[in-house]
């Protein structure tokens, strides 16, 4: 399984606006083009998610990400933050790069555990590098990914 | 989206979460990459206040249902229950406006959504 196959431009945003942990999440789940009770729902599990520990992993990166019945299949959506949001991070500083990953509740576990490792190894990678702070577009973004997947 | 069945869907997904916070093995691997799910005591208190917000009548159909399959609600994909993988009628099916009405698999008994595709 590789990121860049499930990654679309349309699920990249690189210019979130929300200055909070719940604006941000607000701003990812939007980008799945979900139905407005469906929006409402993953949400609503993906702020209860959070309660139980917060996915800002450090260095300026998180992942949120669950398993909901509202998703029909894996997805993954990116977000970057120009100012930063505090997102109760590991290492007490603010998050940049937001990667959403939801999926099914049904179907092989590990499948999940593994899309979740491997973009916990991409979302490393690419926060190490310089490019990404400067990307305008969301296909240099998509780029990279497979770039770094090569 | 029917009010009953959204406080369903938001505790099926409670009850995954905490399958998998319990879990050993997906607890070590979210704990490798940094994941931590520790705060099980706040997610339990959340499901509590979730089922209070069931209807009595709908609290005893969850209880049962999350008794015998461990799970309560069953996605519906192409018109199969995914509980039970039995074809659900055509004229529920075909309702624009399934999701506002709380319906339950006739063959298995859980509670269904229809997943946007």
């Amino acid at each position: 399984m590789k990121i860049s196959e499930i990654l679309s431009p349309e699920r990249i945003n690189l210019d979130l606006k929300a200055t909070t942990k719940e604006g941000v999440l607000r701003e990812l789940v939007k980008l799945l083009k979900l139905s407005t009770a469906a929006q409402k729902s993953l949400l609503a599990t993906l702020i209860t998610r959070e309660e139980l520990g917060s996915t800002g992993v450090g260095s300026g990166i998180a992942i949120p990400h669950c398993r909901s019945l509202v998703a029909g299949e894996l997805v993954v959506a990116i977000g970057r933050s120009r100012t930063g949001v505090n997102f109760r991070s590991m290492d007490g500083k603010r998050a940049y790069l937001f990667f959403l990953i939801v999926a099914p509740p049904l179907g092989d576990p590990s499948q999940y555990l593994i899309a979740l490792g491997k973009v916990a190894q991409a979302a490393s990678r690419i926060s190490k590098d310089k490019r990404v702070k400067d990307f305008k577009q969301r296909k240099q973004f998509m780029d990279l990914v497979a770039e770094l997947e090569a | 989206m029917n009010p009953q069945l959204q406080i369903l869907i938001a505790l099926q997904d409670i009850l995954f979460l905490i399958r998998e916070a319990k879990d050993p093995t997906q607890k070590k691997t979210l704990d490798k990459i940094g994941l931590k799910m520790d705060n099980l005591t706040s997610l339990e208190s959340t499901r509590v206040e979730l089922e209070g917000q069931l209807r009595l009548s709908i609290l005893s159909e969850y209880n049962r249902v999350r008794q015998r399959y461990g799970r309560i609600v069953a996605p519906v994909i192409k018109g199969i229950c995914y509980g039970c993988f039995v074809k659900i009628p055509s004229a529920i099916d075909a309702s624009e406006k399934r999701n506002q009405k709380l319906h339950r698999c006739e063959n298995c008994g859980m509670f269904l959504y229809w997943v946007d595709r």
